[in-house]
């Protein structure tokens, strides 16, 4: 038994942990709109870059972001949750498989500018496809594919074994074993581990720049063939400028990010609801 | 496998038809020593087999794989021979699942699966392609475990708010909704009160005759109670099968009389 003055201890010390974080997630919030307070109106968000802070905005910026986050999902749902089913459900147990399996799931602890170093290399230059969107959504998609598989494949292997098995017993093949019982059963948590995967993938800017993202981007992506630009590395550009008047265009540009990065959350929020 | 219509046995006590279901020299093994050897039985057309034993001495591994289940265990390597209505089971054309699909089993630690009563209910029929009315199929199969008239005729009642005894019902309902030849039930009536247990106990009893029924129970007086036919497996090995009535008052084997009248070998 711990003594009873220790417990204590640990319990403040908890609080302590949470009050901490509360204040950081807080002071992080704060300092974004107190910046962004006067930079974000209509006017921002359908505005183009310009040359003055008063007249700039992010227009072309999010439907870049919005351009990428299709592209991604589109390219590594599919391929990551197909991984996943088939590592979980049809490989074989033995070494090999199990040293693939774990190979891929390090590949999520990878830098984001490491994949942007390969998608320049690989779909800029070799496929030369240049700073496009296409290239990004490539690069962007090959980055969430690991966080994807890994995701999914907890999500499926957190459907209890019964599930299964009664499912066999009922005469299903094993393909309607995973159709009608193990995918929607892991369906909310799928959904998570994507919407995880997601967001943090269409909120990197290290990839994108090294990708060649221009600084100065003013007319907005009408098909994935066009120039890249993208919240992201808009508030970075906008972020080495030493006017104050750019750096509140940053904190706005952050803040739109975080709006748009939220409204998926909520949307996956629902889609969860649903699927239960 | 053929599906002849023929009589499929009335469960009246007369000579014996061929069985249904026959076992030959079946071991199955997971790696080091066989969890069942080299068993052979015959089950009776529409009647009550109970496979009884301490745990662990293969009652389960025998229920699987007499449908085939054993298979989706990695390890699990089976040999020997289970004939249904005449027809190798493990011939190498045969597909399991149209297996499972003729000898249903209800598994030990049996899932429901989340969702609705017709959803449990419905999932089998749907697997199989049964093009017919699933809601009346439901409403029969609910009907046959007493389940039908205890929710009011309320499909869309979501399955975990049933309580335990009726659960075990559901998932024995929705075996039933495959239409199998032979149900298997794998401690059908454990962790349940007197009340719930004695209902699966009478409903086990009102199915036989339509389907062969085996039993395996570490409740031996459930056994007694439920079976035409018991077995005894020891560490894997069929140690006596006979009438109930007989292995239980004058059983042959010395293991089989200790086993029963809880004496430790």
């Amino acid at each position: 038994m711990t003594p009873l003055a220790t417990r204590d201890l640990l319990g403040t010390a908890c609080r302590l942990g949470a009050a901490l974080t509360l204040t950081a997630a807080i002071a992080l919030l704060g300092v974004l709109l107190v910046q962004a307070l006067g930079v974000v109106d209509v006017g921002f968000l359908a505005g183009a870059p310009s040359r003055f802070a008063s007249r700039a905005g992010v227009g072309p910026a999010i439907a870049g972001t919005l351009w990428l986050a299709v592209l991604t999902a589109a390219l590594s749902f599919p391929v990551g949750i197909g991984a996943a089913v088939y590592f979980e459900e049809y490989a074989p147990r033995n070494r090999l498989a199990g040293l693939a399996g774990s190979a891929l799931a390090n590949m999520a602890g990878v830098p984001p500018v490491v994949f942007g170093v390969a998608g320049l290399a690989l779909f800029v230059r070799g496929m030369g496809l240049g700073p496009t969107i296409l290239a990004a959504g490539l690069t962007l998609a090959m980055l969430a594919l690991p966080t994807v598989l890994v995701n999914s494949r907890t999500a499926l292997r957190q459907v209890p074994r019964g599930v299964r098995d009664a499912a066999s017993a009922l005469g299903a093949t094993r393909w309607q074993v995973i159709r009608r019982q193990v995918l929607p059963a892991a369906g909310p948590g799928i959904v998570t581990g994507l919407t995880l995967a997601l967001t943090r993938t269409v909120g990197a800017a290290a990839p994108l720049l090294v990708l060649g993202a221009p600084a100065f981007v003013t007319h907005a992506p009408r098909t994935p063939g066009d120039i890249l630009t993208a919240l992201p590395t808009q508030a970075f550009t906008w972020s080495t400028r030493t006017e104050a008047d750019f750096v509140a265009l940053a904190a706005g540009t952050a803040v739109t990010l975080l709006v748009l990065l939220l409204t998926v959350n909520l949307g996956a929020l629902v889609l969860r609801r649903r699927l239960r | 496998m053929s599906d002849a219509p023929h009589d499929p046995g009335t469960g009246t006590p007369g000579p014996p038809a061929t069985p249904v279901l026959s076992a030959t020299g079946l071991t199955v093994r997971f790696g080091g020593r066989p969890a069942l050897a080299d068993v052979s039985l015959d089950f009776p057309r529409g009647r009550i087999v109970a496979l009884i034993g301490p745990s662990g001495s293969g009652k389960t591994t025998l229920l699987r794989a007499l449908c085939r289940m054993n298979e989706l265990i990695p390890a699990a390597v089976t040999t020997g021979s289970v004939r249904f209505e005449g027809a190798e089971l493990y011939a190498p054309e045969v597909d399991p699942a149209e297996v499972r699909r003729r000898i249903g089993v209800v598994l030990r630690e049996s899932a429901l699966f989340p969702g609705s009563i017709f959803h449990n209910v419905a999932f089998g029929p749907r697997a199989s392609g049964f093009a017919g009315d699933l809601h009346a199929l439901a409403e029969e199969v609910l009907a046959a475990v007493g389940l039908w008239a205890e929710v009011g005729g309320d499909l869309d009642l979501p399955a975990p708010a049933l309580s335990a005894g009726q659960r075990r019902r559901l998932c024995i309902a929705r075996t039933l909704a495959v239409r199998p030849r032979v149900l298997l039930l794998d401690e059908p009536a454990s962790a349940l009160d007197p009340v719930a247990a004695a209902r699966i106990e009478s409903l086990i009893h009102s199915l036989a005759g339509d389907v062969a029924v085996v039993v395996a129970t570490s409740d031996v007086r459930l056994a007694a109670r439920v079976s035409d036919v018991t077995a005894h497996l020891d560490r894997g090995e069929l140690v006596e099968c006979g009438p109930t009535g007989t292995v239980f008052t004058i059983p042959r084997s010395k293991r089989t009389e200790a086993y029963l009248t809880g004496r430790i070998p």
